[in-house]
């Protein structure tokens, strides 16, 4: 790679469980754009298990766009010679298993909820729960035979405040060593101990014989503070370990890039990271969504701290094993149209057969962005409890914190045909409350920015300067207890240039005021004695909005949002929503 | 740009690869020729154990445990042998649970590990050894006729390929099943219902081929036993006539099945092989972008599970249904006209 100073062009392979991306960054002028992207099929699975031969697909189509030479004698061009190759070439990957984790700890609101919450951070699933749950003697046996045949990646083992319980811990790491005992050596799963430090040194020595142990910083110090950054990372460089460096065709890419492998949920919270430190508002956090065909990863940063989850569904692969758990109601609630279970089931089954395929006709659309949704839903409900939002809190205590802007991203959402739809699917999901822009990752380069960002800040931040994201649009969800029907916000609205548009939200509408890209109006808001647009019940003022694809929003539809339950109703009401966004 | 592919050949080179759950030992070397039965690899499933509370069972102080120990570590026991004992008034003792050996001894606690089991891995498919990943994995190649489908049940079997329907719209029933079936692997059309998997299983029929299978019976097809593939996925979708027309050139033919689909991290597509006696099949070819002539099966939409003919590719994205503009293609479905389809929901067919 060249000096990170000479650095002019750079190639971000982005290799997604489904597609694999390139991207072309370079220095055009006094700034970095994006010059040429290309998409293939990604190549991680038979027939081809190599991922590599995907990325030269691409590269070979990033080619013929530009008429540049970058692939040459079997291998991309790093650095540049002239005018062939790029002077660094950046992979990021998503298209890998997930660590598969136990969680072995005490009491479940405590521990047990904070090894959860450090799992959820990164590319891992928990398998299985190792507990006490009640009973008076510890279940060893139970423990270590769910060791045995589970035979996880990693048991992360948590409990006890520092200096406090030492004994129940120890039993659990004593069942531990003996389940991974009873495992060939090199199916023995790595322990990650983040429970009471005061033991740590016995814990090691303990399963130090028989595995590989790591001891990190404890998840949960004291009864009232948690510390899930080292767990965090542990868990992340496991995954680096065993699942990005062990991933078909990543010898190729990594001798061909030279710079470490980026997990896409890292680059995607270095992008709203970023966003949030030059939007600067110390009041508001910024959210990023990031919805794909095997994981939902949300990304937000609240007062300068960042957090991450990754929820182990998308919108294909392990759909059907989402329905199994939480039902599928869940998903035919958002459907638009009468849809028979038995044929959704079969949609749903065929579309985690079949993952790289697309919404064909309308009713696929509505089932899609009806995943998307839950997807939203329920990895938002993994998410929140990691957030400290501080400042960025709204006085309802259920109500999302204010979060401006958010930005959708990944090929589960941007893709839907028209701007509305995406823009519902976002606010159904994640419900926003207060006023926030919707931006929208249209050409998926978001991954590619972050990862960017890990080599060449500055260029990075002159992608997103020159246009990387579009604007859906200004949306204002005002919060707070209301009949339906009711007047709950009155607003003037005065556009940049002339005109004034005076208008009025009801409590249970969702409704669209033109404002185009890039115009900006004046609002003056209005709200209600109990209703909160952010800046406090029954508090309005003058904001300055930026208009987007969709217009200037106003979601006075209440927190939570409430489907009825009459069917014919529900699917009444929610094609008036696709009708009112313009979907 | 590549497209997904699907084969459903009447004589390609066939490869598969037969893998241990987890490392153990491959018994086969490069070169030999294997038979649909033979073992071509075997592990040991790590051993069950149990943990026999001594000093609990006893009644006496943990370490005093060992005082009354009957066996020692490493012997080998049997269900019900003696493991301690106490005498005296309040006498006890503590039986072996399975059959195995003392594993460890200590803390008042015995640690006992069961005899352990082999598991082993069959070839199914015949043929000859080409490649071998020590410990872990052959793979066998054969020559003959494949066809890869969309889902199965993981179940597999070999057996003799038997079509029972007319057509490929036609569902398979039970009175389509006999005492003939048994030791068959049926070939269906469209789909299929409880009862006939029901009567497949009383008469032993060793498969069952269909094009789709409804969602509500996937609970029972994956107790039934014996493999049950559906070439089109799950739904009501009738067997793509080509699939079809193929399989039921290989009526009366042996055939290895599997049904296997992997898990959602590691999908794998269930397949029928039928050897031949032959040693030359066509190359499948899959990197190379989609090309007018080729043929193709469509995922998605109306016209799913229906095969064509690309006609057309045109340098414009074509409009779905949706209101999306996507690449695609114009496939001729034997319609009168010809059909946009975008290329993420075509399967090159070879």
């Amino acid at each position: 790679m060249a000096e990170a100073r000479n650095i002019e062009s750079i190639l971000v392979a982005d290799c997604g469980t489904v597609v694999t991306k390139l991207l072309l960054l370079e220095r055009v002028g006094g700034s970095y754009q994006f010059v040429a992207q290309a998409e293939t099929l990604t190549t991680g699975k038979p027939p081809w298990n190599d991922l590599s031969n995907g990325v030269v697909q691409g590269v070979q189509e990033l080619e013929a766009i530009t008429g540049r030479t970058l692939y040459s004698r079997g291998h991309i061009v790093v650095p540049r010679h002239g005018q062939e190759g790029v002077d660094a070439l950046v992979v990021v990957l998503s298209a890998v298993e997930p660590l598969k984790v136990v969680l072995a700890g005490l009491v479940k609101e405590m521990s047990l909820e904070s090894g959860r919450r450090a799992v959820g951070g990164t590319y891992a699933t928990v398998e299985a729960t190792l507990t006490r749950e009640g009973n008076l003697t510890a279940p060893q046996e139970t423990w270590a035979r769910t060791v045995r045949n589970m035979a996880p990646d990693a048991v992360l083992l948590v409990g006890g405040v520092d200096g406090g319980a030492r004994r129940p811990v120890l039993e659990l790491a004593e069942a531990v060593a003996l389940g991974s005992s009873m495992l060939e050596e090199e199916r023995r799963p790595t322990v990650i101990y983040a429970g009471n430090a005061a033991i740590r040194s016995q814990v090691t020595k303990l399963l130090g014989d028989i595995t590989r142990v790591v001891a990190v910083d404890n998840v949960r110090p004291t009864t009232d503070t948690e510390h899930l950054g080292p767990a965090q990372s542990a868990l992340e460089e496991l995954h680096v370990e065993e699942r990005l460096r062990a991933a078909p065709g990543i010898g190729n890419l990594s001798a061909w890039s030279r710079l470490p492998l980026v997990p896409v949920s890292t680059a995607f919270s270095r992008v709203v990271d970023f966003l949030w430190h030059r939007e600067g508002n110390a009041d508001r956090g910024v959210l990023g969504v990031d919805v794909g065909a095997a994981t939902t990863t949300l990304a937000a940063t609240f007062e300068g701290r960042s957090y991450t989850t990754v929820y182990e569904h998308g919108v294909a692969n392990g759909l059907i094993e989402w329905v199994e758990r939480h039902g599928m109601d869940r998903i035919m609630r958002w459907v638009p149209d009468e849809v028979e279970p038995e044929e959704l089931q079969a949609l749903l089954y065929n579309m985690e057969l079949q993952p790289s395929a697309i919404p064909q006709t309308p009713r696929e659309l509505w089932v899609e962005l009806a995943i998307v949704r839950e997807m939203l839903r329920t990895a938002l409900g993994t998410a929140r409890p990691t957030w400290d939002v501080g400042s960025a809190a709204m006085q309802a205590a259920r109500a999302m914190p204010r979060t401006d802007p958010i930005l959708i991203s990944g090929g589960g959402i941007v893709l839907s045909p028209r701007p509305g739809q995406t823009l519902l699917a976002a606010l159904d999901g994640l419900q926003p409350a207060g006023i926030t822009t919707l931006l929208l990752d249209s050409s998926r380069a978001a991954p590619a920015i972050g990862a960017v960002a890990g080599i060449k800040p500055l260029a990075a931040a002159s992608a997103l300067d020159s246009g990387a994201f579009v604007s859906l649009g200004t949306v204002i969800s005002p919060v707070g207890p209301a009949r339906p029907g009711e007047v709950v916000m009155r607003m003037s609205i005065s556009y940049e240039g002339g005109g004034e548009l005076n208008v009025e939200a009801h409590n249970g509408e969702i409704e669209v005021w033109p404002l185009l890209d890039e115009q900006r109006a004046t609002l003056e808001i209005r709200p209600g004695r109990r209703i909160d647009i952010g800046m406090g019940p029954g508090q309005g003022g003058r904001v300055e909005v930026l208009g987007g694809l969709v217009g200037l929003v106003v979601d006075a539809r209440g927190r939570p949002l409430r489907l009825p339950r009459d069917a014919e109703r529900r699917r009444r009401m929610i094609n008036r929503w696709i009708w009112d966004v313009g979907g | 740009m590549i497209i997904q592919h699907c084969i459903a050949n009447p004589l390609t080179t066939i490869r598969k690869r037969r893998e241990l759950p987890h490392p153990g030992k491959v018994l086969m070397r490069i070169g030999d020729a294997v038979e649909s039965s033979q073992v071509v690899a075997q592990t040991v499933v790590p051993p069950d154990f149990r943990i026999v509370e001594v000093a609990q069972d006893l009644d006496v102080p943990p370490n005093n445990a060992n005082a009354h120990l009957k066996v020692e570590r490493g012997q080998a026991i049997s269900v019900g042998d003696v493991l301690a004992s106490k005498g005296g008034l309040s006498s006890r003792t503590c039986k072996s649970p399975l059959d195995g050996k003392v594993a460890g001894v200590g803390r008042g606690r015995l640690l006992l590990q069961a005899t352990p089991e082999t598991v082993h891995v069959n070839a199914l498919v015949p043929g000859y050894v080409v490649e071998i990943e020590p410990g872990e994995s052959i793979v066998i190649e054969t020559v003959g006729a494949l066809i890869e489908a969309l889902w199965g049940n993981g179940y597999e079997a070999f057996g003799v390929l038997r079509v029972v329907v007319r057509d490929a719209a036609n569902p398979i029933r039970s009175t389509h099943i006999n005492a003939s079936s048994q030791g068959s692997i049926l070939i269906g059309g469209s789909t299929v219902d409880a009862e006939t998997v029901q009567q497949a299983r009383d008469m032993r029929a060793r498969g069952m081929i269909v094009g789709s299978v409804p969602a509500s019976l996937i609970p029972d097809l994956q107790d039934a036993s014996f493999p049950v593939i559906a070439t089109e996925g799950i739904g009501t979708t009738p067997m793509n006539q080509a699939f079809f027309d193929l399989l039921r050139s290989l009526d009366g033919r042996e055939a290895a099945v599997s049904g296997d689909i992997g898990d959602r991290w590691h999908r794998k597509r269930p397949y029928i092989v039928v050897p031949m006696p032959t040693q030359v099949g066509q190359a499948i070819q899959p990197d190379h972008p989609p090309a007018i002539g080729e043929r193709v099966r469509v995922l998605r939409g109306a016209f799913r599970g229906r095969s064509g003919t690309i006609e057309g590719l045109p340098t414009r994205a074509v409009a779905l249904e949706t209101g999306a503009q996507v690449p695609g293609a114009a496939v001729d479905l034997g319609e009168d006209s010809l059909v946009q389809i975008p290329f993420a929901n075509l399967e090159r067919l070879f």
